[in-house]
């Protein structure tokens, strides 16, 4: 019985450690993508418009280091440097599924694997 | 008899208007609700909505008002099931949206009605969205005309 809980135990902190992401290995999983990542291009590729109405800061704001609003209904919308928001890039799927969404809004299609490598990049440098 | 009447008329009336002005958030909203649509807006009670217009705004998220909103298709189907479940059911508020927003439906359009337009644009509303702008305690549920402070600026 004991041995089954310690076995259920050990099994259930090893889901957690493996699902549990840092910005630096979410970095590495792009990069493995494409090249070697900058952040000044990712900086640049943050503030610009891409040919749409709104660019990354239009929401986020630069420094992204504060809580800002979302640039048409208001809400706040929580830090998105991992220095003032530890929670930021340590869920793959979920970065993933906002750089899908804010990239369409931003670009018109989805990033590549160098603009994520890219802005993730500067965000980690953002203090 | 007239007393009678006019007392009963009173509490009528009372009592509609407090009902509408509470859209109380059920207890059992999924937590995909509050980390897939209350990201980017507050989370608007079900009630405020006919299940029809809730069907169609979870049928277009990929182009939700100018966004892409898309979810993966069980979140969906959970999100959509659970506002349907709670859609507003009196047929003063069941109709259904243009352009799916209730900022279209002719019940909010007449309690707005008083509202300028230079009103919602100032940068502490900024959008019909953004009940809470005005509605403070709207994030609860609370919409009542006793619990409202609009932003000077």
């Amino acid at each position: 019985m004991l041995l089954k809980f310690i076995t259920a135990s050990l099994l259930l902190m090893t889901a957690l450690f493996v699902s549990a992401a840092t910005p630096s290995d979410l970095l590495k999983s792009y990069e493995a993508g494409s090249g070697k990542a900058s952040p000044a291009r990712g900086e640049q590729f943050f503030n610009a418009k891409h040919g749409k109405e709104w660019s990354c800061a239009s929401c986020h704001e630069n420094p992204p280091n504060h809580d800002t609003k979302h640039i048409v209904t208001g809400k706040v919308i929580k830090p998105l440097a991992p220095s003032a928001n530890p929670a930021r890039f340590t869920d793959e799927a979920k970065a993933d599924k906002w750089f899908k969404r804010n990239c369409n809004d931003v670009l018109g299609r989805e990033c590549t694997a160098q603009e994520k490598a890219d802005v993730l990049s500067w965000l980690m440098t953002v203090k | 008899m007239k007393k009678t009447i006019f007392i009963t008329t009173a509490l009528l009336l009372a009592s509609s208007t407090a009902f509408a002005g509470k859209m109380v958030m059920p207890s059992d909203a999924p937590a995909s609700y509050e980390a897939e649509c209350a990201s980017c807006h507050m989370a608007y009670p079900p009630a405020l909505l006919s299940q029809q217009s809730w069907k169609n705004v979870m049928s277009g998220l990929p182009k939700h008002f100018g966004t892409d909103a898309s979810v993966d298709p069980k979140t969906q189907a959970e999100i959509t099931s659970w506002l349907v479940k709670n859609a507003a059911t009196r047929q003063k508020y069941s109709e259904t949206a243009p352009e799916n927003r209730i900022s279209k439906t002719s019940w909010f359009i007449r309690k707005h009605d008083e509202i300028k337009p230079d009103v919602w644009k100032r940068a502490g509303i900024k959008s019909a969205a953004n009940c809470g702008a005005c509605h403070i305690d709207a994030a609860k549920g609370n919409f009542s005309e006793n619990n409202i402070k609009i932003p000077a600026k």
